[in-house]
């Protein structure tokens, strides 16, 4: 078997998905406590840092929630959902790393032990099944564990996955998704990668006849504007209280 | 009974904790036979459940195939039947696909296709850990780890063959997980075919079944076990 740039998911079939809701669904999710409030600050409470490869540019990254291991973990695995391609940059590079260490602090934090546990058992769940770690492995290798926590056939075999290892797949590929294709106010979708890879123009309050025709015709530029740089919309409050509380210590 | 498990159980007589085994496939055929009756089961209660009985009895022969006309001989280098199948063939390991060769394929095979299941497991039985048609009848095997990407080419020999969907609905050998404690077995059988079907990507068993039915001229299996341990 040759050991070629594989794909978990393919690409398209991925984005047939997600499609421009995803942007939508980040939203919702991040967005659960939506109160006027500032602009999220960059890493105030620097627990990890890593230079995360983002094709182009080589970028040193200060994680909040997650160690350095758990996001260079987190990190392939994204980009093994959305990997970049000749479509694009991919979901390392739109940030949702980022994204979804940020939102650990905040909107997600119920779902910072789901995280620290699954990432903890699937990295035994590759040493127990192909006898390294999950980054030292071919590519097919990867591919392959990922099928099968995707599956829950990881789940019972020594690794110690809560709840089944499709749930934590089911997590991360959400997630993955959010940062990818949410709003960039949350962290993700650096520089409108997500967006351009779906054609998504952006947010626009009104649209004019013109609009609308360069729209259907595929000819509509994208504005590359967050829902949060117009007025009408208010933003969210990311952080949680309690991180928040923690600056001052 | 299916001709193939009586084949197994024959099998199984020979080996050591024959008995464990034994009680293992029964409990596995009953456990098939009544996810078949729930399943079969309607509002007009016992009568149909007892029809769903019996038909269940009668097992997966008349939904698998039409009785063999011709016993093909199914080894591998890598598994016996009624034995423990090696981790690398299950997500234990590697999930590697299994080598599986064949010989004594019947006068004017054509075609041949191998499907691998589980009768304890599905809803309905079987649960289906891979299938893979239309290889060519000059084909004495598959040999271990088949594809799983589908930018990765078959090998020379196979480049006809097409895997179609498993029970996950993906195009690819996924191996035996069952859950712990509880051992299951998996049936990789061949099919020898009269002639070509033609047949296009993205089938499953029943779309294979279907498409096989009337031109199955041989048939053959393998039929290891596999148990998980531990949580």
């Amino acid at each position: 078997m040759t050991d070629e740039r594989p794909r978990t998911i393919s690409r398209r079939a991925l984005l047939r998905g997600a499609g421009a809701a995803g942007a939508a669904a980040a939203a919702n999710a991040v967005g659960v406590t939506a109160q006027p409030g500032p602009t999220p600050t960059p890493a105030t409470v620097p627990t990890a840092a890593v230079t995360q490869p983002t094709g182009t540019m080589a970028t040193r990254v200060v994680y909040e929630q997650l160690s350095a291991d758990e996001a260079e973990l987190l990190g392939a695995i994204a980009d093994h959902l959305i990997p970049e391609d000749e479509h694009g940059p991919g979901a390392v590079a739109a940030g949702a790393v980022v994204y979804i260490d940020r939102a650990l602090g905040g909107a997600l934090s119920g779902s910072r032990d789901a995280y620290r546990g699954g990432l903890a058992a699937f990295e035994r769940y590759c040493r127990s099944s192909r006898g390294a770690p999950f980054l030292e492995l071919s590519r097919v290798d990867q591919i392959s564990a990922l099928i099968d926590v995707e599956t829950g056939a990881a789940t019972g075999a020594g690794s110690g996955f809560t709840g089944g290892s499709g749930a934590f797949f089911g997590m991360v590929r959400s997630h993955v998704l959010q940062g990818t294709f949410g709003d960039p106010y949350y962290g993700g979708n650096r520089n409108f990668i997500g967006w351009d890879l779906i054609k998504y123009p952006g947010v626009r309050t009104a649209v004019s006849p013109a609009l609308q025709t360069a729209l259907e015709s595929g000819e509509l530029e994208p504005n590359h504007r967050s829902a949060y740089d117009s007025d009408n919309f208010e933003k969210a409050i990311v952080r949680s209280v309690t991180l928040e509380m923690r600056h001052g210590d | 009974m299916p001709d193939n498990t009586m084949f197994s159980l024959r099998l199984m007589l020979k080996d050591r904790g024959t008995r464990r085994r034994l009680l293992l496939h029964c409990r596995c055929e009953l456990s098939a036979t009544r996810k078949r009756c729930r399943m079969m089961k309607g509002p007009s209660g016992e009568l149909t459940l007892c029809i769903g009985l019996l038909l269940g009895l009668m097992g997966h022969q008349s939904v698998e195939a039409q009785p063999p006309v011709h016993r093909i001989h199914v080894e591998s280098s890598a598994m016996r039947s009624g034995e423990t199948m090696p981790r690398n063939f299950t997500p234990d390991g590697r999930n590697l696909s299994p080598p599986i060769t064949w010989s004594d394929l019947p006068e004017g095979t054509r075609e041949i296709a191998v499907v691998c299941s589980d009768f304890g497991a599905g809803n309905p039985p079987p649960w289906v850990h891979w299938i893979i048609y239309s290889i060519p009848a000059t084909a004495n095997g598959l040999p271990e780890g088949l594809p799983i990407l589908s930018e990765t080419a078959m090998p020379t020999e196979l480049a006809s063959a097409i895997q179609g969907l498993n029970g996950w609905r993906r195009p690819y050998y996924r191996g035996p997980a069952p859950p712990v404690g509880t051992p299951h077995i998996y049936h990789f059988t061949v099919y020898a075919l009269d002639e070509p079907l033609g047949l296009g990507p993205g089938l499953d068993r029943e779309d294979l079944l279907h498409a096989m039915d009337g031109h199955v001229i041989g048939q053959g299996d393998i039929v290891p076990i596999y148990e998980r341990f531990g949580n």
